[in-house]
């Protein structure tokens, strides 16, 4: 056997192995087939943890009809419902609606409009926050949950630094924060996110809100462009306090939220700007993942002159288009946003039957059973700012091409925290995005 | 069945299924994507119209597009590199026969065996900047002062370690390459290098090495296919931050997050061109005929 018959015998061997491995690798990548719902079942895809499961085995004793219940992240979610509706194809009965997306799917007809089981205008009373996901008329979702933003401090932290009560101003909590880093032994005393996600564009709408403005006119315009705008001092503030080590490093790429609120349940950071409203009774006041239980108190965000504005982010539930079971879907959505279960979900059951990091509810009779069995969770202090300090974070709605704006937002404050922009640089690019989306939509 | 059917017919029959599955699974969605790469896809403004180079354009002045190119060649030169050159070191160490070669063998293979999901949250628990491996060790025996951010600030740090994290689930694939071509080598030829006074080095330069080199171009292929379409190692460790993007997370976002698919078709199909072009002079430079001297 001569060298050359060798090589070409040891070649071929190599690439068959090659080929065989690569086909291997390729189909151990695949996901195998949709979820699918028999009339006895549904599945349910949203962002949020399950609620216990011996209060779904009551919903499915009422209705014997079994939840399957998917949670995903919420920037995968969104992704999951664009791939799935785009392709036509079946994922869930039941699936998250955020406020944010309710433009893009009424255009899209991706989800069932409800009015046909849920009246807008009779339930607008109890439910501030349903206007959101109307469109046209449309009921494109029913909200779960009043969320927004809010700032949450570790009260004992401040306290042992002198600081008995939060500053109103941003100058002012800066200031404070430094003394309560040093007092606490903390190198980097302020939660905010960084990384490349939903929550850091949120966030710039949250700062910008603070500093008393939009980061969209209402025609929407870039209102952000010029330095003494608030979007632009907002993002100056935010890139600020993660360039001078007010916060943590880490957060540049803590992209999952259960992570990053575990810096304020470990005590590793002592405020968090753009938490989300619920997140005492949900995270930091559950004893098995806490160790600040009653020690965190919710503040209105500071402002640049005094207490600034809340931006609510309610979420909703809806019922794609594709659903294999709307009947069992209805049924499901009626009993996840009742006045009982909403407050149960924020701890009217105690801590064994919350929905982690579940918000407030969003119904204000749920709010009265919280408020009547002891004020959980602070429910008079959220019930307050949401009434004194929550607006919603776009003039006009969210527009049709939010998707690709949040993308630019996140993507280039994430970029000027980094160092690999300045602020103005990232303000000019997701001026000149929108710029662009504007035109070509 | 007739000696002709056998002979003319039966082959074909026998071949179409593959050449059904290979072509509505590969074939069809290959041309559909070159068809609606030309088109203006948005979901969220339709109707879809023809817009001939204009998602090429858009995507060339995208910066951040631009910079996942450059981030995506970084990744396949240190994964083509690194990935081969271990490849053909633990092939050469695991050739000899020494007690618990099978334990050793299966353990080399475990992170290729491994999804990529999987391995990159290990990798993430690794370079954890509060309490991760990475830092402990260092700082244990004083190679660092501090706990380090590894991941996110540094653009080619970042594009260093993820690729690291994707070496070590593709080299098995090359060990197991190459060690099959080692194994098929004649110990003969040794022997009469041996006698010939040839040493271990010699050895390897002069035998082993023109005898492997298809094995090593294979392997190389594989690890530049497999670098150029890096995402799940970066989207794990990095999210979608332009720093450390690779070009597949971009097709991602441009795709799925932003529901531009049109603009999605387009850097797939670059990325399908770049792909075939480089395997193609990769081969050619490689996989040459061997001729031991």
């Amino acid at each position: 056997m001569n060298l050359g018959t060798l090589s070409r015998r040891t070649g071929t061997l190599a690439l068959t192995i090659g080929l065989i491995t690569t086909a291997a690798a390729c189909g151990s990548g695949s996901s195998g087939p949709a979820a699918s719902s028999s009339p006895k079942s549904i599945t349910v895809a949203v962002a949020y943890p399950s609620p216990p499961k011996a209060l779904l085995a009551q919903f499915t004793k009422q209705t014997g009809i079994t939840v399957n219940w998917v949670n995903i992240g919420w920037d995968d979610l969104q992704t999951k419902i664009a791939a799935a509706m785009s392709a036509n194809t079946y994922f869930a009965d039941a699936a998250d609606v955020d406020w944010s997306k309710v433009g893009e799917y009424e255009k899209t007809g991706w989800f069932l409009p409800l009015n046909k089981y849920f009246s807008p205008s009779g339930l607008s009373t109890d439910m501030p926050q349903i206007d959101t996901f109307v469109v046209d008329n449309k009921l494109i979702g029913m909200p779960f949950d009043s969320s927004f933003l809010v700032t949450t401090v570790n009260t004992k932290d401040f306290q042992k630094a002198g600081i008995g009560s939060v500053p109103t101003t941003l100058s002012g909590f800066s200031a404070a924060l430094k003394k309560v880093g040093t007092a606490n032994g903390m190198a980097n005393p302020l939660n905010i996110q960084f990384a490349t996600a939903e929550g850091l564009s949120t966030c710039w709408y949250q700062m910008t809100a603070a500093f008393g403005g939009s980061v969209l006119s209402a025609q929407d315009n870039p209102a952000f462009t010029s330095p003494g705008s608030p979007g632009y001092q907002a993002m100056n503030w935010m890139v600020n306090a993660y360039k001078t080590g007010l916060v943590p490093k880490a957060n540049i790429n803590t992209t999952d939220y259960d992570g990053f609120t575990t810096e304020m349940a470990k005590n590793r950071v002592a405020a968090t700007m753009c938490d989300y409203s619920g997140s005492l009774a949900s995270i930091y006041n559950v004893p098995s993942s806490s160790s600040v239980v009653s020690q965190t108190a919710y503040e209105p965000t500071p402002g640049s002159t005094s207490a600034g504005m809340n931006v609510a982010n309610p979420d909703g539930i809806g019922i794609p288009r594709n659903a294999k079971n709307v009947a069992g879907a209805v049924k499901f959505i009626k009993w996840f946003t009742s006045t009982q279960n909403q407050a149960i979900w924020a701890g009217l059951n105690g801590t064994k039957d919350v929905v982690s990091t579940f918000p407030l509810p969003d119904r204000l009779s749920s709010f009265a059973l919280l408020g009547k069995a002891g004020d959980i969770g602070q429910a008079s202090q959220l019930a307050a700012i949401l009434k004194a300090h929550a607006r919603a974070p776009f003039p006009n709605g969210a527009p049709p091409w939010y998707a690709q704006f949040s993308n630019a937002v996140q993507t280039n404050i994430h970029e000027a925290a980094a160092g690999e922009e300045t602020v103005q640089q990232a303000v000019n690019a997701i001026a000149s995005e929108v710029q662009q989306l504007k035109s070509s939509g | 069945m007739s000696a002709t059917f056998r002979r003319r017919i039966l082959p074909y029959v026998l071949v179409s299924p593959l050449v059904v599955f290979i072509g509505a699974l590969s074939f069809v969605p290959t041309a559909d994507t070159a068809v609606e790469a030309f088109f203006r896809v948005m979901p969220l403004d339709p109707p879809t119209r023809f817009t001939g180079l204009g998602n090429f354009r858009a995507l060339f002045s995208n910066p951040v597009i631009r910079t996942s190119w450059i981030n995506t060649a970084v990744y396949v030169a240190v994964g083509v590199v690194l990935s081969v050159v271990l490849g053909v070191a633990i092939a050469v160490a695991l050739r000899r026969r020494f007690r618990f070669r099978g334990v050793v063998l299966a353990l080399v293979v475990l992170p290729w065996a491994l999804p990529a999901v999987v391995e990159a949250v290990i990798w993430s628990w690794i370079y954890n900047p509060t309490f991760g491996v990475l830092n402990s060790a260092l700082h244990s025996v004083h190679v660092i002062g501090g706990y380090h951010l590894w991941l996110g600030l540094d653009r080619w740090l970042t594009i260093l370690l993820i690729e690291i994290v994707q070496v070590w689930q593709i080299t098995p694939l090359s060990v197991l390459i190459i060690l099959a071509a080692l194994q098929s080598v004649p110990q003969d030829l040794y022997e009469a290098a041996r006698v010939d006074g040839a040493g271990a080095v010699s050895s390897f330069r002069r035998i082993t090495l023109p005898l492997i080199r298809p094995a090593v171009a294979v392997a190389a292929v594989e690890a530049l296919v497999l670098s150029l379409n890096i995402f799940d190692q970066v989207y794990i460790l990095n999210g979608i931050a332009p720093l450390g993007s690779s070009i597949m997370l971009q097709t991602y976002v441009t795709t799925f997050q932003n529901l531009n698919f049109g603009g999605g078709y387009a850097l797939s199909l670059l990325v399908t061109v770049a792909t075939a072009l480089l395997s193609m002079a990769a081969l050619a430079l490689l996989y040459r005929r061997a001729e031991a001297t």
